[in-house]
C-alpha cells in the first residue's frame, strides 16, 4: 500500500538570479514499511525533498498525497495537526527540548498528536524499547548523543506514525552509535512495521537500506531495491521514478 | 488547543532558564503594580483624610459664617457675629445629632517678649466635642478649666515660642465692636489634634474666655453634625432659610471640593507614573521574550514539526509572558498592598506638614484606604500588560518556517 506519494514535485527557492530549483520535479512512491535512504552529493535536494514529505514546506508545483489524501490547500494549522498525527521526526542534531525529561519529550509527541489519554504511561513504556530504561527522568543536556537520538527515536515512534522521516540522523553520532541507532530503527521498523525515510551521506547507513534512492541537481537518478537478508521478512519492489501505482 | 498542560509546564520552565532575566523583568511590574497599589490607596486615604478632617475638626456637615466672610488663611473678622433666634435654635435641637458656635479671631499671642498672630478657637466647653470628636487629641498638661483664665497652645505655637503648660502669656485682640483688649491666661495644656489648622498657628480656649476677648458671646462660626454627612445638602438649604442674609452656610462638600479634586490631579500624577512604568515593564518583557524567540527557533521548529500549531505557539510565548506578569503582580499587590494596609492602621505621622500644611485643612497622618478591589484589579492589570507585550514576540516565533526552523543553529 503506498503511504506516501510525489506527483511532479518541484521545489524553487528564490526568483531571478538567485532561484534554485532545488527539487527539479519528482515522482516518488513509499509503500507501508519500508526502509529507504535517499542519498546523492551534498545540495542534491535531499533535505528539500524531506521537509515536503514530512510537510514542514509545501512544493512550489505538484502535490503530495499522504495515506491517499491530498495535501494540497491544507491550511497551516491542518498541516501542523496532519504532521503531529501521521509525521515522525529525527532530526541530526535531535532537537529534544530542553527544559523537558526525556519522558516528557516522548509524552509530548502523544499529546500533540491529540493523544493525551494514558500519553504518560505510553511514553514511560517507549524509553526501554529503545534501550533507556532507566534514564526517563533525565534531561537532555544529562544524556550522550546517542541517548539522545534514542529518545528523538522513541518520540518519533511512540505515536505509530504513517512515516517517520530522519534527515541524516547519524551524522552526529559517532560509528558505535551511529550502528547502534541505526540497528534500533532498522529493528522499529520490522517490529512495528513502521516506513521509514532517511537521506544519508554515511556508507553505513546505506549497508542497512533496502531501497535507496539517489538524487542528483534535484532529480532522481537512480531508484534500486537491494536484495534483503534472509531474516527480513518484508519486500519492497523495485519501482521506477515516476510510475504511479 | 492540543497538549494545554505541557505547554503550561514548558512555559513554566522556560522562565527558569534565564532567570536573571526573568527576575529582572518581573521586578519591574513589581515595582509598577506595587506602586498603583500604594498610590491608589494614599489617594483614596487623602480624599477621606480631606473629608474626615474638615468635618471632623473644622467644618462638621454643615456650617454657617457671617455673610462675606473671606476665605483667605488667617481672615477671621469678628465684626459680624451670627444671631441666632429661638425658631433656628429650635430647629437645630431637633434635626440635628449635635450643634455648637465657636469664635473665630486671631489675637497676637505675647510671649517671653514676643509677639505672634496667632488662631484663636473659642469652643464650647460642653457642645464643641460632641460635633468635633476629640479621640486623636494629645494633651501635654491638662484641659482648661473653663470658669479659671487658661487655654491650650498648639503644639506648633508651643514650639516656636518654647512655651509649657503652667506659662502664663497674654493674648491681645480687638474686640467685635473693633475696641483693643488684653487678658492675661495661663497655658493648661499643649495641644495635638492631628489637624494641621489646628495644630500650627493656634490656641484654643473656652468660650466664656473668648467671649470675654471680643466682648461678646455670639459665634463667628455654628456647626452642625447628623447622623450622616449625606444630610448636608439638605439641611444647608433649611438652615440658610433660618438665617436669613446675615450668614453663609456651607457643607462639607463645599468646603473639601478644591482640596478633593487638587488631590485628584496627583492621582493622574501618580497613573501617568505607573504608566510609564507599566510601559517599561512591557518593553522589557517584549525584549526578553524576543530574545528567547531568537535563542529557541530551533525548539520552535521542533515543536511545530511536532504538531504544534502556529497558535500553540503564540500560546506558548503569551502564557511564558503572562506568567512574568503573574508572579510581578502578585508580588506588587503583595507589598503595595501590605503597605496600604499598614499605614491604613497605623497611619504615617507627616512631620513636615506642621510647618508646610498650616493652611491645608487635613490631618498630619498619612492613612491610606486599603481595598481588596484595587488589589485584584491591579493584578489583572499588571497580567494584562504582560501579555499584550507578549503578542509581538509570540506572533514572530511562530511566524519562523519550521523547515528552516529545525536545522537553525
Ligand atoms: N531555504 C533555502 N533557500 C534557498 N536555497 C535553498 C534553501 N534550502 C536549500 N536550498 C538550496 O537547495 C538545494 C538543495 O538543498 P538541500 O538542503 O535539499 O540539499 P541536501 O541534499 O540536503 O544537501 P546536504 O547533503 O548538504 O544536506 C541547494 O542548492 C541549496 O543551496
Ligand atoms: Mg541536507
Amino acid at each position: 500500500m503506498a503511504i506516501c506519494e510525489l506527483h511532479g514535485v518541484t521545489k524553487t527557492y528564490g526568483t531571478g538570479a538567485t532561484r534554485v530549483d532545488a527539487i527539479q520535479v519528482i515522482d516518488l512512491i513509499i509503500e507501508a514499511g519500508e526502509f529507504t535512504v535517499l542519498s546523492g552529493p551534498s545540495g542534491s535536494g535531499k533535505t528539500t525533498l524531506l521537509n515536503q514529505v514530512g510537510c514542514l514546506d509545501a512544493p512550489s508545483e505538484g502535490e503530495l498525497l499522504l495515506d491517499g489524501r491530498s495535501t494540497r490547500g491544507l491550511t497551516s494549522r491542518q498541516l501542523s495537526h496532519l504532521r503531529g498525527e501521521k509525521i515522525g521526526f529525527i532530526f541530526q542534531s535531535f532537537n529534544l527540548i530542553p527544559v523537558l525529561t526525556a519522558t516528557e519529550n516522548v509524552e509530548l509527541a502523544l499529546q500533540l498528536a491529540g493523544r493525551s489519554d494514558g500519553a504518560h504511561e505510553a511514553a514511560l513504556a517507549m524509553l526501554p524499547q529503545v534501550g533507556l530504561g532507566g534514564l526517563e527522568h533525565r534531561r537532555p543536556n544529562e544524556l550522550s548523543g546517542g541517548q539522545q537520538q534514542r529518545v528523538a527515536i522513541a518520540r518519533a515512534l511512540v505515536k505509530k506514525p504513517l512515516l517517520v522521516i530522519a534527515d541524516e540522523p547519524t551524522a552526529n553520532l559517532d560509528s558505535a552509535n551511529g550502528e547502534q541507532v541505526l540497528s534500533l530503527m532498522q529493528e522499529l521498523n520490522e517490529s512495528l512495521g513502521i516506513t521509514f525515510l532517511f537521506s544519508t551521506h554515511d556508507p553505513r547507513v546505506l549497508a542497512h537500506a533496502r531501497r535507496v534512492i539517489y538524487l542528483e541537481d534535484g532529480r532522481v537518478v537512480r531508484d534500486e531495491v537491494r536484495q534483503p537478508p534472509a531474516t527480513r521478512r518484508r519486500q519492497s519492489g523495485t519501482r521506477p521514478s515516476g510510475e504511479v501505482a | 488547543m492540543r497538549a494545554p498542560t505541557l505547554i503550561l509546564r514548558l512555559a513554566v520552565r522556560n522562565l527558569f532558564r534565564q532567570k536573571r532575566r526573568t527576575v529582572l523583568t518581573a521586578t519591574v511590574v513589581v515595582v509598577g503594580i506595587g506602586l498603583l497599589v500604594l498610590g491608589e490607596a494614599v489617594i483614596a486615604g487623602s480624599e477621606d483624610n480631606i473629608v474626615v478632617s474638615a468635618i471632623d475638626a473644622l467644618v462638621g456637615h454643615v456650617q454657617a459664617r457671617p455673610a462675606d466672610y473671606p476665605t483667605q488663611p488667617m481672615q477671621h473678622p469678628v465684626d459680624k457675629l451670627l444671631t441666632i433666634d429661638a425658631p433656628t435654635t429650635a430647629w437645630l435641637n431637633q434635626h440635628t445629632v449635635a450643634w455648637t458656635g465657636r469664635q473665630l479671631f486671631t489675637p497676637t499671642l505675647i510671649f517671653g517678649g514676643e509677639g505672634l498672630r496667632v488662631r484663636a478657637f473659642g469652643y464650647d466647653p460642653v457642645r464643641d466635642a460632641k460635633v468635633f470628636p476629640r479621640d486623636l487629641w494629645k494633651v501635654r498638661g491638662r484641659q482648661p478649666d473653663p470658669v479659671k483664665d487658661e487655654i491650650l497652645v498648639s503644639r506648633g505655637v508651643a514650639k516656636l515660642l518654647d512655651i509649657q503648660p503652667g506659662d502664663r502669656l497674654v493674648l491681645q485682640t480687638r474686640t467685635h465692636l473693633g475696641a483693643m483688649n488684653a487678658l492675661e491666661v495661663q497655658v493648661a495644656g499643649i495641644v495635638a489634634t492631628t489637624q494641621t489648622v489646628l495644630d500650627s498657628m493656634s490656641v484654643l480656649l473656652p468660650l466664656p474666655l473668648s467671649a470675654r476677648l471680643l466682648d461678646s458671646a455670639q459665634p463667628t462660626h455654628l456647626s452642625l453634625r447628623f447622623a450622616s454627612r449625606d444630610l448636608a445638602p439638605a439641611a444647608k438649604v433649611e438652615l440658610a432659610r433660618l438665617l436669613g442674609r446675615q450668614a453663609t452656610v456651607v457643607t462639607w462638600q463645599d468646603e473639601t471640593r478644591e482640596l478633593v479634586e487638587l488631590v485628584g490631579t496627583k492621582k493622574g500624577a501618580m497613573q501617568l507614573m505607573v504608566a510609564i512604568l507599566m510601559l517599561l515593564a512591557g518593553f522589557g518583557i517584549a525584549n526578553t521574550l524576543l530574545m528567547a524567540a531568537y535563542e529557541r527557533v530551533r525548539e520552535v521548529g521542533t515543536l511545530r514539526a511536532l504538531g504544534l500549531t502556529e497558535g500553540g505557539v503564540v500560546a506558548l510565548f503569551v502564557v511564558e509572558g503572562g506568567l512574568v506578569g503573574v508572579m510581578g503582580s502578585l508580588v506588587g499587590v503583595a507589598w503595595g498592598g501590605a503597605l496600604s494596609l499598614y499605614w491604613q492602621v497605623h497611619p504615617m505621622e507627616l512631620a513636615a506638614t506642621e510647618a508646610m500644611g498650616a493652611n491645608l485643612p487635613m490631618s498630619s497622618l498619612l492613612y491610606t484606604r486599603f481595598d481588596p478591589w484595587s488589589l485584584f484589579a491591579a493584578a489583572v492589570f499588571g497580567v494584562a500588560v504582560a501579555m499584550v507585550a507578549s503578542i509581538l514576540p509570540a506572533r514572530t516565533a511562530a511566524r519562523a518556517a519550521p523547515a528552516d526552523a529545525v536545522r537553525a543553529e
